[in-house]
């Protein structure tokens, strides 16, 4: 029920964010999203399309849009950028052979017109496996570092154990609440 | 369908004067509906109650979009109280295909569920549904559902899926919090079964190509 933890805190002006989460196939969205709302994890495929999980409390609408990382559906993402307030970017910390394209699906997003306030999440997932690469290195790998346009934090987190998934959402949601709010 | 509750809840005075003034400017009558060749999401947000009839032939589906499974959950206590999957084409027999041409065509977009009364009580909960796309890409793709007891709306959804990429599978969960009710709204709907009754309208493009129904009946038995 993280989720709707987090969803109290919202204040009034925003009435309905979005958040959309992507990464390189296999990085664990599906996983991140499942666990983060109770579900059971043990039985998740790639997924060939989107998962969207909504919530609605109080009149407030948070609505969270896990699309396909698979290099077929790349091309599809741009599809999902209208009206996203907040990226989260998954990153299977222990795929150390594809880092160097991680790190260039990310900036690529980064210089989409349509994604340009949106805050940005990365989570360094798979901190529970032994070969995982901590988020301080993962952080130079994507050379988060020359990011000036987007409001980023980089987060280690095991989407299997649940470690640290809701001290990103809560920064997130925190960070575009505080945005939505001084623009009006 | 049955259309025996199309005329209750007319003698509350106030009630029905103020609704026959919304009438006039901006209600849709499910006939008028009927005459249009395209039904749009503005035309559907605009009608009052339930449908008697489907607003859309099942033909109108040229999108090939398919539901394949729905799940609803009690977030309060994370328990699955329904799961309900629609087997792979591969699964089905021949046999089964022979009988095509007897089967009622509205079958596949209606659904009856039984539930027990401690199903009110709900406080939280999550519906998921999953949906496969055919092979041409969908754009503005729109759901709008509404649930009525008797004309009492309940409950209303209206959310916009956008994009929907070729041959994919999709997933949605709306989590939400269940309509409070009153003891004897409670006692009204587990008295009178199947009139809790809701409507599913799928949008591509603001033109209407699926309409699913269901009812629900809360006196079941555990």
């Amino acid at each position: 029920m993280g989720l709707l933890t987090i969803l109290k805190k919202m204040k009034q002006k925003e009435k309905e964010v979005r958040l959309l989460m992507l990464g390189l196939d296999n990085a664990g969205k599906t996983t991140i999203l499942k666990k983060f709302n109770g579900e059971d994890i043990n039985t998740i495929s790639p997924t060939l399309g989107f998962n969207i999980k909504t919530l609605e409390h109080r009149g407030f609408k948070l609505n969270i849009w896990d699309v396909g990382g698979q290099k077929s559906l790349r091309s599809y993402w741009r599809n999902y950028f209208e009206s996203t307030d907040g990226l989260i970017w998954v990153v299977d910390s222990a795929d150390r052979r594809r880092l160097s394209d991680c790190k260039e699906e990310l900036h690529q997003l980064l210089v989409e017109e349509r994604l340009a306030g949106a805050t940005l999440l990365v989570f360094a997932n798979k901190q529970d496996l032994p070969g995982a690469l901590p988020a301080e290195e993962i952080k130079e790998a994507l050379e988060l570092d020359l990011i000036k346009t987007h409001h980023w934090l980089i987060q280690g987190c095991s989407a299997v154990t649940g470690e640290n998934l809701l001290q990103g959402m809560d920064w997130i949601i925190q960070d575009i609440s505080s945005r939505i709010f001084t623009m009006d | 369908m049955s259309a025996k509750s199309a005329n209750s809840g007319k003698k509350k005075g106030g009630g029905f004067l103020a609704r026959q003034v919304k009438a006039k400017k901006d209600a849709l009558t499910e006939e008028e509906l009927l005459k249009k060749k395209d039904i749009t999401a503005d035309d559907v947000l605009r009608l009052t109650k339930g449908t008697d009839n489907y607003l859309c032939p099942p033909e109108a589906n040229v999108f090939n979009i398919d539901f394949t499974r729905f799940k609803l959950r009690d977030m309060d206590t994370s328990t699955v109280l329904f799961e309900v999957a629609k087997p792979p084409p591969s699964e089905t027999d021949e046999e089964h295909d022979i009988d095509t041409d007897e089967v009622d065509p509205n079958a596949g977009r209606f659904v009856r569920y039984q539930f027990t009364p401690n199903f009110l009580k709900l406080r939280t909960v999550g519906a998921t549904v999953e949906f496969t796309v055919g092979d041409k890409p969908v754009s503005k793709f729109r759901m709008i559902e509404r649930h009525y007891f008797r004309e009492r709306l309940l409950k209303s959804f209206d959310f916009e899926f956008g994009f929907c990429i070729p041959n994919s599978k999709n997933t949605v969960e709306h989590i939400y919090e269940f309509p409070q009710l009153t003891p004897d709204e409670m006692k009204e709907m587990i008295d009178n079964p199947y009139e809790t009754r809701s409507d599913s309208y799928y949008f591509v493009d603001d033109k209407l190509i699926m309409h699913n129904k269901a009812d629900y009946a809360y006196n079941g038995g555990t």
